[in-house]
């Protein structure tokens, strides 16, 4: 039977998709990021849909914020971020869309043809939902929880190190023209 | 069976099928890892859905969720650490000029 909830999942997910594509069909980075951005808050908006709210929220808060970095980022690194020149950045178009295609066709085949069981059409009230989790969280699974965090850490300071730019060895000496430069400077402002 | 949990497993198996695509036709480190997080969306979406409609009782289920939000963060800081000293080094992130990290 279609509900308002199959409904609403429905469209949200074939936002989802939507923006998903175009992530790789639009020329320009920020668009590129834009849209990504979307899709994943559609993604938290079937969350909703599907009345898990805590997790809807922290999907939406969470990518608002890596997507906007990502944004930074691509302006960054991309040769032609407006996407003004049409560059193609792509290689192995026939084979990835062969892979992309076959992993969907798999992936749809397993969810319609295995029999999932008894499907629970109730919803655990939502404070409970994020009660539990944080039991969950805080008793079972502390040590997954913990390691989580620290992995994040360690990630974080382990990105940094690698991004920051060596120091090098031995120091420049100062070259004649500089130091001529330096004294004239200091000359005009006497 | 629900029509909701096949709309989510469907619109799963799809975010999963465009980032395969966008992870292996990119040649942008940046796009690469977009793709990325599309498969790994896909992959969170599912873990959603099998919690909310087949074990709605098992908070595990949601701290699964939480490990593939980890996973996306991480994937996001390694990635761009990587893309900086990259960066630094080579003045590009294309990944057709970095066959010499094969030798």
């Amino acid at each position: 039977m279609i509900t308002a909830q199959a409904i609403f999942i429905g469209f949200f997910g074939i936002a989802a998709v939507w923006f998903g594509v175009v992530v790789f069909r639009t020329f320009s980075m920020v668009r590129s990021a834009i849209a990504l951005l979307f899709s994943q808050t559609a993604l938290g908006a079937m969350f909703l849909t599907m009345e898990v709210e805590f997790l809807g929220v922290l999907q939406i808060m969470m990518m608002a914020t890596e997507m906007s970095i990502m944004a930074i980022f691509m302006v960054m690194f991309m040769m032609d971020p407006g996407g003004m020149g049409e560059m193609d950045m792509t290689h192995q178009k026939q084979f990835s869309l062969t892979a992309g295609f076959i992993s969907f066709v798999g992936a749809v085949a397993v969810a319609v043809f295995i029999d999932w069981g008894p499907v629970s059409t109730v919803a655990v009230d939502s404070v409970e939902q994020t009660k539990a989790l944080g039991f969950e969280l805080l008793d079972r699974s502390m040590l997954i929880f913990e390691m989580a965090g620290i992995t994040i850490l360690t990630a974080m300071i382990a990105a940094t190190a690698v991004a920051i730019k060596p120091a090098s060895k031995t120091s420049q000496p100062k070259s004649s023209s500089t130091a001529h430069g330096d004294h004239q400077h200091k000359e005009q402002s006497k | 069976m629900s029509v909701e949990l096949i709309w989510s497993l469907i619109t799963g198996a799809a975010l999963f099928g465009v980032g395969i695509y966008g992870a292996l036709s990119q040649t942008n480190l940046v796009m690469i890892m977009m793709g990325v997080e599309l498969i790994l969306a896909g992959a969170l979406l599912n873990m959603v859905a099998f919690f909310r409609y087949l074990h709605p009782d098992v908070a595990a289920g949601q701290m699964f969720v939480l490990i593939i939000m980890t996973v996306m963060a991480l994937e996001m800081a390694v990635g761009f650490g990587v893309a900086i000293a990259r960066f630094r080094y080579k003045g590009s992130v294309e990944m057709e000029e970095a066959a010499e990290l094969k030798d």
